[in-house]
């Protein structure tokens, strides 16, 4: 890792696990965190302990894997597809994780088998991104992208509504806007447990393509002839992606607009290089998923803002200002 | 309960509310009553699932209930409005039920609708059943009252509503959601409650009809946790969701679970 790029992954790593910390010292209700550290510690069984390991830390934890998730993704698809609106949430890959993951829990599938949830998330999302990079593979245009987007993802909305008007439970049907717009609330150490090390093996599939990617940006032909063998990283990168934003969206929803936020505002910090991107990008999603949980929480709106509203409000004009440049460039 | 056969009154009674399906079934025969709504048939949702077993169903929808000439329709104040509108338009009479927030308003609803069914002398039956049962359930107050509070799906709800509160305190409980709703939350978080000093949790113990969300935070592991130190009633949804002489049954559930309570921490403190 050259100095530069130390300079800022470092402040950012720090940032997202301070604001972690945050996370889990602030919540609905005043905490005393000092007797629940020592109640940790010692091992004994208060109330305060149930909330700060089971509700506080699951939350804390999940904000920063799902936003690292989120931010890397983003990072790499756009390096990938050399498209800078190349984002899971824009291209439909969150929506095809909702959808997996919906047919997992709502068929019963995961109350056998828990593992079934986060598979479930994965294997939409790998569907779904498989059908995007297919696209994008072969020299689409940015609005070819989108459009492609677009349709997979109103499928993939429309599917996981249809999944959840036939479950029998009255409550299912008012419950998609938890998967499309996304939230970290009552989460629990199970979800971590679950999501957390296939998030893990996504990120180090990804971060193993940096030096691909770099070489990619000079075409694909260079690529190959530095020696890359370009299916390989593509199957690498995708498998990857599938991975961490399946996960994610299996146990907090599909919460968007990180993943093409984060790589936009830190690409001239790493002088446009696509491979150390990555990190930093993982970080900046961490700190502004965790930022914008600690907002719904502390703004008095009741019932709580989901996640996701929080990130279209700040994302969708992000979204308007770079199509507006795209178009002057144009 | 046997219902008068009487043959005066509205003969093809539609409900299109299982509030009202609920009081409707218990004035009278099924063979007055020409259609109830879909839940009125599901014993989780319903306590009268057996009264109404082979009345026609509706989802509250025009079309399925205006080709049954109804001569008294009862519908809830704000669900089928739709439908509601379309069936006042061709000339029935229609009794919009209030969201009723007490047990005097309970017992005014029962008696407009067997007024409205004709059934005057049976609604007075009803009404005063639910008074002797209500007041099997006064009984010495301990010096301390539990602190209970309701837990269900979707999590802790401060306001299930006043009819809530109203049927915790008839039961000799403190429904502590009061006390921590006071900034007006509609639902309380997790860890508010389980920070709440807890003597009794009250869960929803009704039938499960396939898995959702709202119904997992029943088995977050906070939850299970918290169950270890206070008392876990189970409580059945159709006994309580809707305003009906049902909500008896659940007051006498919740007082004989604060007996218990009461027996348990007596046991505690006499050593």
């Amino acid at each position: 890792m050259t100095r530069s790029n130390l300079a800022l992954t470092g402040p950012l790593a720090l940032a997202a696990l301070s604001l972690a910390i945050v996370s889990a010292a602030i919540g609905y209700t005043p905490l005393d965190l000092g007797k629940a550290m020592s109640d940790v510690l010692s091992g004994a069984d208060s109330l305060e302990r149930i909330v700060f390991v089971e509700l506080r830390l699951p939350r804390a934890i999940l904000g920063l894997a799902v936003g690292f998730s989120l931010g890397i993704t983003g990072a790499a698809m756009q390096g990938l597809l050399r498209n800078p609106l190349a984002d899971p949430g824009v291209v439909g890959v969150s929506s095809g994780a909702a959808l997996g993951a919906v047919i997992a829990f709502y068929s019963g599938l995961s109350q056998g088998l828990e593992l079934a949830l986060p598979l479930g998330g994965i294997l939409g999302a790998a569907l779904t991104a498989g059908a995007v990079f297919w696209m994008g593979g072969r020299g689409t245009s940015t609005a070819a992208l989108i459009l492609a987007g677009i349709a997979l993802s109103s499928l993939a909305g429309a599917m996981s509504a249809l999944a959840l008007n036939l479950s029998p439970n009255p409550y299912a049907a008012l419950e998609i806007i938890f998967w499309l717009m996304g939230s970290l609330n009552d989460r629990s150490l199970t979800h971590v447990y679950l999501a957390l090390p296939l998030m893990v093996v996504g990120w180090v599939l990804m971060l193993r393509s940096a030096h691909a990617l770099d070489a990619l940006s000079l075409g694909e032909d260079t690529a190959s002839s530095l020696g890359f063998n370009l299916s390989a990283v593509r199957l690498n990168l995708v498998a990857g992606a599938a991975l961490s934003v399946g996960s994610a969206v299996a146990v907090t929803g599909a919460i968007g607009f990180v993943g093409l936020i984060v790589p936009h505002l830190l690409r001239p910090f790493v002088g446009h290089r696509p491979g150390r991107l990555l990190l930093v990008s993982g970080f900046g999603g961490a700190v502004l998923t965790l930022a914008a949980d600690i907002g719904v929480r502390i703004v008095p709106i009741e019932p709580e803002l989901k996640l996701g509203v929080v990130t279209a409000l700040v994302g969708a004009p992000f979204l308007f200002s770079l199509l507006w440049r795209l178009k002057r460039e144009a | 309960m046997a219902a008068p056969l009487s043959k005066e009154g509205p003969q093809r009674i539609v409900s299109l509310n299982l509030c009202a399906d609920q009081i409707i079934a218990r004035l009278v025969p099924k063979e007055r009553i020409a259609s109830v709504t879909f839940l009125a048939a599901e014993p989780h949702s319903s306590t009268v699932s057996d009264l109404v077993k082979g009345v026609s169903t509706n989802q509250g929808l025009a079309e399925e209930v205006a080709g049954l000439d109804p001569d008294l329709v009862l519908a809830g104040r704000y669900t089928a409005r739709g439908a509601v509108g379309f069936l006042e338009r061709h000339g029935s009479s229609v009794v919009d039920l209030d969201v009723s927030e007490s047990f005097a308003e309970t017992r005014t609803q029962i008696l407009d609708i067997a007024k409205a069914a004709g059934v005057e002398e049976r609604g007075v039956a009803l009404v005063d059943e639910m008074d002797r049962k209500l007041a099997e359930n006064v009984d010495t107050v301990a010096a301390r009252k539990p602190r209970a509070m309701m837990l269900g799906p979707n999590g802790f709800a401060t306001s299930y509503g006043p009819l809530v509160d109203e049927m915790l305190s008839r039961a000799g409980l403190i429904n502590i959601a009061a006390e921590l709703g006071a900034e007006g939350r509609a639902s309380i978080p997790l860890e508010a409650a389980i920070l709440g000093k807890l003597d009794m949790l009250i869960v929803d113990s009704g039938e499960r009809t396939g898995p959702a969300l709202a119904q997992e935070v029943l088995a977050h592991p906070a939850v299970r946790a918290l169950k270890h130190g206070v008392l876990v009633v189970e409580l059945p949804s159709n006994l309580w969701t809707c305003a009906g002489p049902q909500l008896t049954d659940a007051v006498a559930l919740l007082a004989d679970a604060r007996r218990r309570w009461e027996r348990e921490t007596l046991e505690q403190v006499k050593p």
